[in-house]
């Protein structure tokens, strides 16, 4: 090869331009141009990656992006899960929103948006994560999921001075919660329980068991969460293990008993379950306590039971992110559902646990017998033979084991 | 002034330029050093340059790769399969009726993507007016169902991107002259010589535009099986949404995405080259 082959473009370039001087400054960089671009952006990459990162996503001080609303007026953007709050069967509204807005003046935007926790928390998390609001002033996430973002200091603090009805009939039983010791940050909305949901025209019979969301004679008709860990817990209990005890061995073991009735399953659903339910798509599914009472209006074939194996009991808490521009329409809400009266009207519709005991009163001194009747439902006032059966969920506040548990379950639910 | 007018073409080309950089380019390279990163959401990411996790990906996420590919495979034979018939009689046979029948064929996306693949949940509801239906009759027994199958998948992905390979086989047909295949025919060749030997070779490029227009996107979708399919229908783009919203493993969801990016783009060069150097814009 001639020294001339053996030089670059660039040298040739730089010789051809001393020696032609009507080399135009256009050809010599369009040959010598190419070549350092490429050059360039080769030495430059790893530091643009490096600088492509993605730092903490915890926020550094908590409740520093307060907005100051208002001060009692404008909107509140309330998201909740379906089937949460009283509604008019004919009109789809709530007498409770209603009257809250007569009463404050403050008008409510409320949303039922949460279909899980886990899909919420990725819709809200980005913004959170960047210190803005997340287009939310209260929201009602599961115990665990507030743990994980007062962790990342996602929420505000509340202003007790803003909440006498809470402090005065709340259940002695959630103050000082181990998530939230000196109850700083959260309300509880409601509570309830996982059990089994199923139509009993469909099943042929009763069901008291876990065993048979394993049964194979409901092959194609069965129906499990996509959340973790109501999920696990059932597997956990089915194996005969406290969740609340529950190691990564254990886990392992219920991811394998769940892998083995992945062919049985339909689907693994989130709040939409209740779809499937009523319109027959399952005969049978892990469910909600209160949903499937709702559901039993239109259709009086579905059953609601907590297995013998024991179910899981869950507490909604209400809560505030940080960024939300209405934090004291927030806080009247809070305290506009704690009175006995409009706690009572709530859970006569949704029946699910209620944190005010003096609710009971108002609905056992009322008129209408149904009323009566629900003062004693073991759904809306469990007696305590009932909470014996239900177990709390594994702590997961360490994220690598948190990570773990997720990995371990994604496998069973997309295989 | 005249000096500058070098600069003119530079111009023009800034817009576009800069709507690269920002909405792809950028992107494409944070893409990148995210899945090379590890860490958590509450201790942050580090660059640790995890090449690793390329390997890794693909061995665990394997079968819902391929399950993707052979779903977007399947979805692009069919939409041709349907959609070049309706485009050439559209084109040849459509006459007066030409922007009526385009519009009929567009009249769905005036609908959100999502609410039809919604409304193909009722249609195929297992007691739904179209299953319960047959099975009144007695066509089918009464545990037959659609939804919750790979069957229902494809059609709904077939369905939401039949459009796009309708509108570019229309496009390429038309401009086909209808005198070449009076010659062809004056030559002696039968109407289907004729179709095969001139119509075909001369709508490839519309082939070519049209597939690639629902093969992508079908690789890449989640909807469908997310709303209509099951665990056994998981595809590659639910993967990579469980792993975003819910795991939080973002590194993992981007290393799938960008592998899912480059797979596409090495199967799409080949694609090209089999087809013979079409001109893409005649």
């Amino acid at each position: 090869m001639s020294q001339r082959e053996q030089e670059t473009d660039l040298e040739r370039a730089i010789a051809r331009a001393f020696a032609r001087g009507r080399y135009s400054r256009r050809a010599f960089l369009g040959r010598t141009g190419r070549g350092l671009l490429v050059a360039g952006s080769a030495l430059s990459l790893p530091s643009i990656l490096a600088a492509c990162g993605i730092g903490p996503q915890a926020s550094p001080t908590p409740g520093a992006t307060n907005g100051n609303g208002n001060g009692g007026t404008g909107t509140l953007d309330w998201a909740n899960w379906p089937f949460y709050i009283d509604q008019d069967e004919d009109t789809g509204e709530s007498d409770t929103i209603n009257q809250f807005e007569e009463e404050t003046g403050i008008s409510v935007n409320y949303r039922e948006v949460i279909e899980d926790n886990e899909s919420f928390f990725g819709t809200i998390q980005p913004s959170l994560a960047a210190g803005q609001s997340a287009g939310w002033d209260m929201i009602t996430p599961t115990d665990y999921m507030c743990q994980r973002l007062i962790r990342l200091g996602y929420l505000q603090e509340l202003d007790w001075s803003q909440l006498p009805n809470v402090e005065a009939n709340i259940d002695e039983v959630y103050r000082g919660r181990p998530l939230d010791p000196n109850n700083q940050y959260l309300v509880p909305w409601q509570s309830g329980f996982t059990g089994i949901g199923y139509n009993i025209e469909l099943t042929g019979r009763e069901i008291t068991s876990m065993d048979d969301l394993w049964n194979p004679e409901f092959e194609g008709r069965i129906g499990m969460f996509r959340e973790m860990r109501d999920t696990f817990n059932f597997a956990l209990l089915r194996n005969g293990v406290n969740p609340t005890e529950a190691t990564f061995e254990d886990a392992g073991r219920a991811a394998e008993s769940l892998l083995e009735q992945a062919p049985l399953v339909r689907n693994y659903y989130g709040n939409e379950y209740t779809d499937g339910l009523a319109n027959g798509d399952v005969a049978l599914t892990m469910a909600w306590s209160g949903d499937v009472y709702q559901l039993q209006l239109d259709n009086p074939n579905l059953r609601f039971v907590i297995p013998d194996e024991g179910g899981n009991l869950w507490v909604d808490n209400l809560c505030i992110p940080t960024g939300a521009a209405n934090p004291e329409a927030a806080h009247q809400m809070m305290n506009f559902v704690y009175q006995p009266e409009i706690m009572a009207q709530i859970s006569s519709y949704v029946q699910f646990i209620s944190p005010v005991p003096a609710a009971r009163d108002v609905l056992a001194e009322s008129d209408d017998e149904e009323e009566q009747a629900l003062a004693e439902s073991e759904l809306i006032f469990p007696s305590e033979a009932t909470l014996d059966r239900v177990y709390g969920y594994p702590d997961l506040s360490d994220e690598a084991e948190e990570a773990r548990w997720l990995e371990l379950f994604q496998g069973v639910v997309q295989g | 002034m005249r000096r500058l007018r070098w600069l003119v073409p530079y111009l023009f080309l800034l817009p576009g330029g800069v709507w690269l950089l920002v909405f792809f380019a950028i992107p494409m390279v944070t893409m990148l050093s995210v899945s090379l990163q590890e860490g958590s959401l509450g201790a942050g990411y580090a660059l640790t340059f995890n090449f690793g996790i390329y390997p890794e990906v693909i061995e665990r996420w394997s079968t819902q790769f391929l399950r993707s590919i052979q779903y977007g495979f399947i979805v692009t034979v069919l939409a041709l399969a349907i959609g070049y018939p309706m485009a050439y009689t559209i084109a040849f046979r459509g006459g007066r009726y030409k922007n009526i029948l385009l519009l009929l064929v567009i009249l769905p996306f005036f609908t959100s993507y999502l609410i039809r693949t919604i409304s193909w949940k009722f249609i195929l509801a297992d007691n739904g007016f179209v299953l319960g239906t047959l099975k009144e009759i007695g066509l089918l027994d009464a545990g037959f169902r659609l939804l919750a199958t790979p069957v229902a998948v494809i059609s709904g992905i077939t369905y939401n991107f039949l459009p796009f390979v309708v509108l570019p086989l229309y496009v390429a047909l038309e401009k086909i002259d209808p005198r070449l295949i009076e010659a062809a025919t004056d030559l002696y060749a039968s109407r289907l010589q004729a179709f095969l030997r001139v119509t075909l070779p001369l709508s490839l490029p519309g082939v070519f535009a049209g597939s690639l227009l629902s093969f992508i996107p079908a690789v890449g979708d989640f909807i469908n099986a997310e709303l209509l399919g099951s665990r056994n229908t998981t595809m590659i783009g639910n993967v990579v949404q469980r792993l975003f919203l819910t795991n939080n493993d973002f590194p993992q969801a981007a290393a799938i995405s960008f592998l899912l990016m480059g797979g596409i783009l090495v199967g799409i060069y080949f694609y090209a080259r089999a087809l013979g150097n079409e001109e893409l814009t005649r």
